[in-house]
């Protein structure tokens, strides 16, 4: 039994974390949420933002991933809308424009922010890196014109933005390896601050940028979106994210445990 | 000469990136910027060539109605489809629209969350407390694993209320992650980079040529 | 006294108060030391201003104003107000070669202001040499010529030590084992284009593989994410079997494009795993978070698997779902230890060799630093 136990099929272990999904998602739970501390960081980089500062997301993350940045990026727009503090958007991945666009649109519109004076979406130009490094000599050199075809020069709240000497932070939300790419050129080069939301999978690979300094904050995975959403009093998709992801997390610690009370058995038996 | 060309030419641009690093110069940064802009121009011709390699590899399945063949179909469905809707109107066409949000974006996420899947069965699989090693491997594991989410504050706070530390889980989790993780995650980036660097050193002065075409 | 002499000196009285009164409610200093000077180590395109901090009895400056010419005639304002804390100003709209002269103008609570003195013409120029990243060049030269030498060492017929790479040793038994059980090989390049230099790590590996395969007519099959990748790795492969002298055995239709989309390709690959059943699975380069999708579908198919990446996040995935895995550092070293090349192994003691450097340095940082002795971590700041 303790044999068949340790090589359980792997269908049934699938079976558990689909309804370990589905069953708090239909009946949500609602746990306290600690908010990680890199994350109350880069809230209150944010909040200490002057009115009409201006910002940069970063839509880096793909329509595979959407799930976890997706929150995040709601949760500081609206955060951003609220203080006054002017959003600009981009891409650095072609697949994520419309996702990107769609997202930003509806939470100025739930905010009542406007195109073009609160805030931007430029879109996707090619070339990752030379978009990073040509941003910081002159934006315009990369984009001319905002995803919705409208030059540069016409956009009020693009006047007095030439590079990134007039942004107050770059949060780039991220699926890959693109906030070190960010670090490596626009911080490192250009003395921009980076913030960073990033997918569970990859949160700790930024903990070496977080302790020296590199970035001003981080957003890790769902419970970044949560703890983001708990700072700005909402409770959104990071939230139900989060209270979902409890139970899997619950479901794993339980057969990882199981799993090798059976191997100690199996053991001693064998002994 | 067909491979001395291509070995001159990594060998000059080799250095001559190395050195536009430490020269800020107007000059040797419009060097930097012009062969970055060189390899952007070359990827969409590799992109041609690639595609049209599907289109060879798939036509052949099908014509020789190879094992699986069908699916060939599929992908040229696809490949029409999205490229007509998409060059014709751009991405902000209609269907095109509805195509990226009904199909891509489900079928892409549909991929991703497989990988909750996978860590289950081979967290079940891989974390046995076989040796010291690994048991230490296995609790560490497991405090970061409840650390964070917040069931694990959220547990530990109810049935440890008696325990003068609150929200220990992520406290501990915290710690893992910033002391044992960053300092064996440093460890392992210093090797990468020097061996990066040392790989580099070797292409750029012809040693290492595998990448020519093989043979040496 | 005449009437007018009196008047005059009413007069002049009547100025003198009117000036000493708005001087004494205003009391603004003007902003001192106020230079500009070529910001050094950059490419020619700004001027460095900077000025003392006003004194706490300064009079109630509330912010500053820079103002920029060609000559003291010409000035005008430039850039956002200052706040009263900011001593420095870096302008970044200046012409390379033009000289400018700047003036930094104190602000007061109601609008009153206070001027420095102009400052001298100053040009913007563009360095050739980033003096900040000296420490870093000369490191950078130490290091090429440790691997230089011990390439040297190698060739001159000494004998070098590499320790065993149990995931490299395990490459001839994958290969055996295909070829026993008439299976293909699967080799996946990773998600990395042809300037990502795991993927070269990788490409060498796979041309090592391709020797053996070719001997074994085992088929090879590489599907590809970049296709300048997919173009080169042909090219590859192809020379491989015919140095092994079977260019008979080489089938283009192996190596093949299948799409750049992460997740798309590795819904590609492991359809091909789970339709193909490959015995032996190579994941060689940069891996993202496809990495465990791959390797545990290679591991439910039963086939033998050797993974390898300098992406050190996705190592813990690796780890629990294959056979062997090369840490890091190990892809590079694959191409030396597989060919045992002496340049290519020499290259490898060169590495030992900086690394033996950085760890001392660390060492000598750590117990210097609690006696105030700083200068290695002076030495190793970040340079912009």
């Amino acid at each position: 039994m303790f044999e068949k136990l340790m090589r359980i099929d792997r269908r049934i272990i699938f079976i558990f974390v689909g309804l370990a999904v589905i069953v708090p998602t239909l009946f949500p739970s609602n746990l306290p949420i600690n908010v990680p501390e890199p994350t109350r960081q880069l809230y209150d980089y944010i909040d200490a933002l002057p009115t009409g500062a201006t910002i940069i997301i970063a839509f880096d993350y793909g329509p595979s991933s959407f799930a976890e940045p997706q929150p995040m990026a709601e949760a500081v727009m609206k955060h951003c809308f609220d203080k006054k503090v002017r959003v600009i958007g981009i891409n650095l991945f072609a697949e994520t424009t419309t996702l990107a666009d769609k997202l930003m649109q509806k939470v100025a519109k739930e905010k009542g922010a406007v195109d073009g004076e609160d805030y931007v979406f430029l879109g996707y130009r090619p070339g990752a890196l030379q978009v990073i490094i040509g941003m910081g000599t002159e934006i315009a050199s990369i984009f001319d014109s905002d995803y919705a075809g409208n030059p540069l020069a016409e956009i009020p709240m693009m006047e007095n933005i030439t590079n990134y000497e007039q942004i107050s932070l770059l949060l780039d939300l991220a699926a890959s390896s693109t906030v070190e790419a960010w670090i490596t050129y626009a911080n490192t080069k250009y003395g921009l601050q980076i913030g960073a939301g990033v997918t569970g999978v990859i949160v700790s690979q930024m903990y070496p940028y977080l302790q020296t300094g590199q970035l001003v904050g981080l957003m890790p995975g769902f419970l970044g979106a949560a703890g983001y959403e708990k700072l700005i009093e909402t409770s959104a998709e990071g939230t139900a994210g989060i209270n979902t992801e409890s139970f899997v997390h619950l479901l794993i610690v339980g057969l990882v445990v199981l799993g090798n009370i059976a191997f100690f058995i199996q053991q001693r038996r064998e002994e | 000469m067909k491979r001395q060309v291509p070995l001159v030419l990594c060998f000059v641009f080799g250095i001559a990136m190395i050195f536009t690093q430490f020269s800020p110069h107007t000059f040797s940064q419009g060097i930097h910027n012009e062969v970055t802009n060189w390899t952007h121009i070359i990827t969409p011709f590799a992109l041609v060539l690639a595609v049209a390699t599907l289109i060879q590899t798939h036509w052949v399945r099908i014509r020789r109605r190879t094992t699986h063949w069908q699916y060939s179909i599929v992908v040229f469905a696809g490949l029409i489809t999205m490229v007509a809707f998409g060059i014709r109107s751009g991405p902000k066409n209609r269907v095109f629209e509805w195509l990226y949000e009904n199909v891509q974006v489900p079928m892409d996420a549909t991929v991703f969350s497989l990988l909750a899947f996978f860590i289950a069965s081979a967290a079940y699989r891989a974390f046995r407390a076989r040796t010291f090693e690994a048991t230490l491997l296995l609790i560490s594991a497991l405090i970061v694993m409840m650390g964070n989410v917040p069931i694990g504050d959220f547990l530990w706070n109810t049935v440890m209320a008696w325990t003068p530390w609150d929200n220990a889980t992520s406290n501990a989790s915290q710690w893992i992650l910033d002391n044992p993780n960053l300092s064996s995650r440093r460890g392992v980036i210093l090797g990468v980079s020097l061996g990066a660097i040392s790989q580099s050193i070797r292409i750029i002065l012809g040693i290492e040529r595998s990448y020519l075409g093989g043979g040496d | 006294m005449t009437l007018n002499s009196r008047m005059q000196l009413i007069l002049a009285c009547f100025v003198f108060c009117l000036c000493a009164g708005v001087a004494f409610a205003q009391g603004l200093a003007p902003p001192t030391n106020v230079t500009a000077k070529d910001t050094p180590n950059d490419d020619g395109k700004s001027i460095t201003l900077t000025w003392d901090a006003a004194a706490e009895d300064s009079g109630g400056i509330t912010n500053y104003k820079i103002l920029r010419g060609t000559t003291p005639e010409t000035l005008e304002e430039i850039g956002d107000t200052k706040t009263t804390t900011t001593t420095t100003y870096v302008d970044s709209s200046v012409e390379t070669g033009t000289d400018y002269v700047y003036l930094v103008r104190a602000v007061g609570e109601t609008g009153e202001t206070a001027d420095s003195v102009p400052t001298a013409p100053v040009q913007a120029t563009g360095q050739w040499f980033h003096t900040g990243k000296i420490p870093l060049f000369c490191a950078m030269l130490l290091f090429c010529a440790a691997i230089v030498g011990n390439i040297y060492y190698a060739q001159s017929g000494k004998e070098i030590f590499v320790r065993r790479i149990p995931g490299l040793e395990a490459v001839d038994e994958a290969i055996g084992r295909a070829t026993e059980m008439g299976r293909s090989i699967l080799y996946v390049l990773g998600m990395g284009a042809v300037d990502d230099v795991a993927t070269i790590a990788s490409m060498t590996i796979l041309g090592q593989v391709a020797r053996r395969t070719a001997d074994y007519e085992t088929p090879l099959r590489v599907p590809c994410r970049d296709p300048i990748v997919l173009n080169v790795v042909r090219e590859m492969v192809k020379t491989a079997y015919l140095n092994e002298g079977r260019p008979d055995a080489y089938n283009e239709d192996n190596i093949f494009f299948l799409t750049q989309d992460q997740f798309a390709y590795a819904a590609g690959v492991d359809g091909m795993m789970i339709r193909e059943k490959p015995a032996a699975i190579f994941l060689q380069g940069t891996f993202f978070a496809e990495s465990l999708i791959l390797a545990e579908t290679g591991n439910s198919i039963g086939a033998i698997q050797i993974a390898g990446t300098d992406a050190e996040h996705q190592l813990p995935f690796l780890i629990a779902a294959c056979d062997y895995t090369l840490i890091g550092e190990e892809l590079y070293a694959a191409s030396a230890y597989l060919s045992r090349e002496p340049r290519l192994l020499g290259s490898l003691r060169g590495q030992d060799w900086g690394k033996l450097v950085i760890f001392v340095a660390l060492v000598m940082g750590i117990l210097l630093e609690p006696f105030g002795i700083n200068w290695i971590t002076a030495l190793l700041q970040r340079v912009n």
